[in-house]
C-alpha cells in the first residue's frame, strides 16, 4: 500500500528547523555579545556586556519572534475527519 | 494588620474558589469524557492560557527564588545563564506542537504517555517512562513546595511548617478538584500576579538602590567577578552552552511542558502561546534576576542567597505591594506544582493502570486519578518537610534527569520513521546509566566542564539511531497513524 505523507507533518518539520536556528542565532548573539563586548564603559549604569547582550538582544529576539512566528508559522487545520478549520473559529 | 498576608490570602481564598468552580464542571461531564476533561480541559484552551501553562510549568522555583539567588550570590553571570530559557515556549511548542497536536486528536491522546503508547506500542517503555518521571519529578516538586514555604515564612513570620500548608494545601484543592480545568484557570489568575509581583519587586529594588550606576560601582566595590560573564572563570562558556541546551534544545523533553501541546486549540492558540509565552518569560526572569543582583549591592550578607527575593520584597516596596510579591512568587511555583501533579497522575493513574489492567472502568480511573494526585502532592509535601538547602542545583537535576529519559524518544519518535520501541528503551536505560555515572562516581564524564546532562542526552540520542536501525522497523500502521495522510 503507497504510503501518503500528510503534508502538514511537511510543515511540522520546517517549524522544528525554523525553531532551532531561532534559538541558535539567539544563543549565538547572547553569548557572543556578553563574552566579547566588554564590561567598560558601563552603558545605562550597568556593565555594557549585560546592557546589549543580556537587556536588548533578549528584547530584540522576542519582538522578532512575535513577527516570525505570525509570519512563518502557517495555520493549519487540526483535524482531517471534520473539517476543521482555522476559518471557522 | 498585617497588608502582605491579607492579600496573600485573598489570592488563596481565589484559588480555592477556582478549585470548587472546576470540580463541578468537571463532575457534569459524562464519564466518557471525564479523561479528556480532568487531563486535557477538553483540547480547547486559548494561546495565552496555553503560555501560561507551558511557561508557568517550566518556570519554577528556579526562577522565581533559585534565579535571584544565584545572581545574588555569582552576579551578573546568571543573568546570562537563566536569560537561555526566554524562548521555551518556542522549542517546546514549535517542534513538536503541530505534530503532537495532529497525533493526540487521531488517537485520542490525553496524556503524554498516550502519545509514547500510540508511537511505540510498548507495555515497557510506559511503565519505565512512569517510574522515572515520578523519581524525578518528585523531588523537583518538593523543592517548589520548599521555595514557597520559605517565601511565605519570610514575609509573614508564620513557621516553615505552617507556610508550607499554606503554600501547598491550595494547590492540592484546585489540582484534585479541577485537574486541568481548575489549573488552566488558576494559572491564567497566577499569571497576571506573577506579572505585576516582577514588575513590583524590580522597580521598587532599583529605586531603593539608587539607580543602576550606583548599584554597579558597589558591587565592582564588592567583587569585581560580579560584573564579569562567567564570575571570573568559574562558569566558562562551556558550561554555559550546556545549560543552554538543557534549558534550550532539550526542553522539548520535558513531560510536564507538553501539557501544552496536548491542551492547544488551534495553531493561532499555539503561535500566540509561542510568542506570548516568550514576552512572559522574559519579564519574570529578566525582571528577577536583575532585582537579585542588584539586591547584592542593598544586602551583600544573607546566609542563604535564596532568600533574596522576600528580602527585597519585604524591605523595598511597600507592605501591601509586598503581599502582591509574595503571591506572585508563591504562584510561579504552584503552577510548576501544578503541571507536574497532572503529569504524574495521568502516568500513574491513566497510563501505568490501563497497561496493567486493560479492562480498568472509567469510574475507577476518575477515582485513581484524584487518589494518585493527592498522594503524590502528600508525599511531595513530607520530602519538603527535609528543607533542602540548595534548590536550584535539585531542580537541575531533575530537569536533566527527565530531559535525558525522554528528549531522543520523543524528538526522534516524532520525526524518523525509522525509530522502534528498541531504540527508545535503549536510549533511555543508556541515558540513565551515564547521566546516574556522571552524577555521582564518574564526574569527569561531563566532558568540557559541561552539565551531566549534555553527554547523557547526546549519547542517548545516538544510542537510540544505532539500535533503530539494527532491528526491525515500526509497523506500518504507526507510519500511517503519525505520519500518513487520511
Amino acid at each position: 500500500m503507497k504510503f501518503d505523507e500528510d503534508p502538514r507533518i511537511r510543515v511540522s518539520r520546517k517549524i522544528l528547523a525554523l525553531a532551532w536556528l531561532f534559538f541558535s542565532l539567539y544563543l549565538a548573539a547572547i553569548m557572543g555579545l556578553s563574552f566579547n563586548v566588554g564590561t567598560e564603559p558601563y552603558l545605562w549604569g550597568l556593565p555594557r556586556w549585560v546592557a546589549i547582550g543580556n537587556i536588548i538582544v533578549p528584547v530584540v529576539f522576542v519582538l522578532l519572534l512575535i513577527f516570525v512566528a505570525e509570519r512563518f508559522i502557517p495555520d493549519v487545520p487540526m483535524t482531517e475527519d471534520t473539517g476543521d478549520t482555522e476559518e471557522e473559529r | 494588620m498585617n497588608w502582605a498576608i491579607v492579600s496573600f490570602l485573598a489570592y488563596t481564598g481565589i484559588l480555592i474558589a477556582i478549585g470548587v468552580w472546576s470540580y463541578r464542571i468537571v463532575e457534569k461531564v459524562p464519564i466518557t469524557k471525564y479523561e479528556n476533561e480532568f487531563y486535557a480541559a477538553g483540547r480547547g484552551l486559548g494561546g495565552i492560557v496555553v503560555a501560561l501553562i507551558i511557561a508557568g510549568g517550566l518556570a519554577s522555583a528556579g526562577t522565581f527564588i533559585a534565579g535571584p539567588g544565584m545572581t545574588y550570590a555569582y552576579g551578573y553571570s546568571w543573568v546570562l545563564i537563566n536569560n537561555f530559557q526566554i524562548f521555551m515556549n518556542l522549542l517546546l511548542l514549535a517542534p513538536i506542537g503541530i505534530i503532537v497536536g495532529i497525533v493526540a486528536r487521531r488517537v485520542n491522546a490525553v496524556t503524554y504517555l498516550d502519545i509514547f503508547r500510540a508511537r511505540y506500542q510498548s507495555r515497557a517503555i510506559i511503565v519505565i517512562l512512569t517510574l522515572f518521571v515520578t523519581v524525578f519529578l518528585l523531588p523537583y516538586m518538593a523543592t517548589q513546595f520548599v521555595g514557597a514555604a520559605r517565601v511565605i515564612a519570610r514575609m509573614t513570620g508564620m513557621g516553615y511548617l505552617a507556610s508550607l500548608a499554606l503554600g501547598s494545601l491550595v494547590v492540592l484543592v484546585y489540582c484534585v478538584l479541577g485537574g486541568m480545568r481548575g489549573t488552566s484557570l488558576a494559572t491564567l489568575i497566577q499569571g497576571i500576579v506573577i506579572t505585576l509581583g516582577c514588575i513590583v519587586l524590580f522597580v521598587g529594588t532599583v529605586v531603593y538602590a539608587g539607580g543602576f550606576q550606583r548599584s554597579t560601582e558597589i558591587l565592582a566595590a564588592q567583587d569585581i567577578n560580579f560584573l564579569s560573564p562567567s564570575m571570573g572563570g568559574a562558569f566558562p562558556p562551556m558550561f554555559a552552552f550546556s545549560l543552554a541546551c538543557l534549558t534550550g534544545y532539550f526542553i522539548v523533553g520535558m513531560p510536564h511542558a507538553m501539557l501544552g501541546a496536548l491542551t492547544y486549540k488551534n495553531t493561532r492558540a499555539l503561535k500566540r502561546g509561542i510568542w506570548m509565552g516568550a514576552i512572559l518569560v522574559l519579564l519574570w526572569t529578566l525582571l528577577l534576576c536583575m532585582a537579585g543582583v542588584i539586591g547584592r549591592s542593598l544586602v551583600p550578607d544573607l546566609a542563604v542567597p535564596d532568600e533574596i527575593a522576600p528580602w527585597l520584597a519585604m524591605h523595598v516596596v511597600p507592605e501591601a505591594l509586598g503581599g502582591i510579591v509574595l503571591a506572585g512568587i508563591v504562584a510561579g511555583i504552584q503552577t510548576t506544582v501544578a503541571a507536574m501533579a497532572i503529569i504524574i497522575t495521568s502516568s500513574i493513574a491513566s497510563n501505568l493502570l490501563r497497561e496493567l489492567k486493560p479492562d480498568v472502568s472509567a469510574e475507577r480511573v476518575k477515582f485513581a486519578s484524584r487518589v494518585t494526585m493527592g498522594a503524590c502532592l502528600a508525599i511531595a509535601i513530607g520530602f519538603a518537610l527535609l528543607q533542602p538547602r540548595l534548590i536550584q542545583w535539585i531542580i537541575f537535576f531533575s530537569i536533566g534527569g527527565l530531559v535525558t529519559a525522554t528528549f531522543g524518544p520523543i524528538l526522534l519518535g516524532l520525526f524518523w520513521k525509522r525509530g522502534n520501541q528498541w531504540g527508545a528503551i535503549a536510549s533511555i536505560c543508556w541515558g540513565m546509566v551515564i547521566y546516574g555515572l556522571g552524577n555521582t562516581v564518574v564526574p569527569q564524564m561531563s566532558l568540557w566542564g559541561t552539565h551531566p546532562s549534555f553527554v547523557a542526552v547526546i549519547s542517548s540520542v545516538i544510542v537510540y539511531v544505532l539500535v533503530s536501525s539494527a532491528t526491525p522497523p515500526p509497523s506500518e500502521e504507526i507510519a500511517r497513524t503519525f505520519w500518513g495522510k487520511r
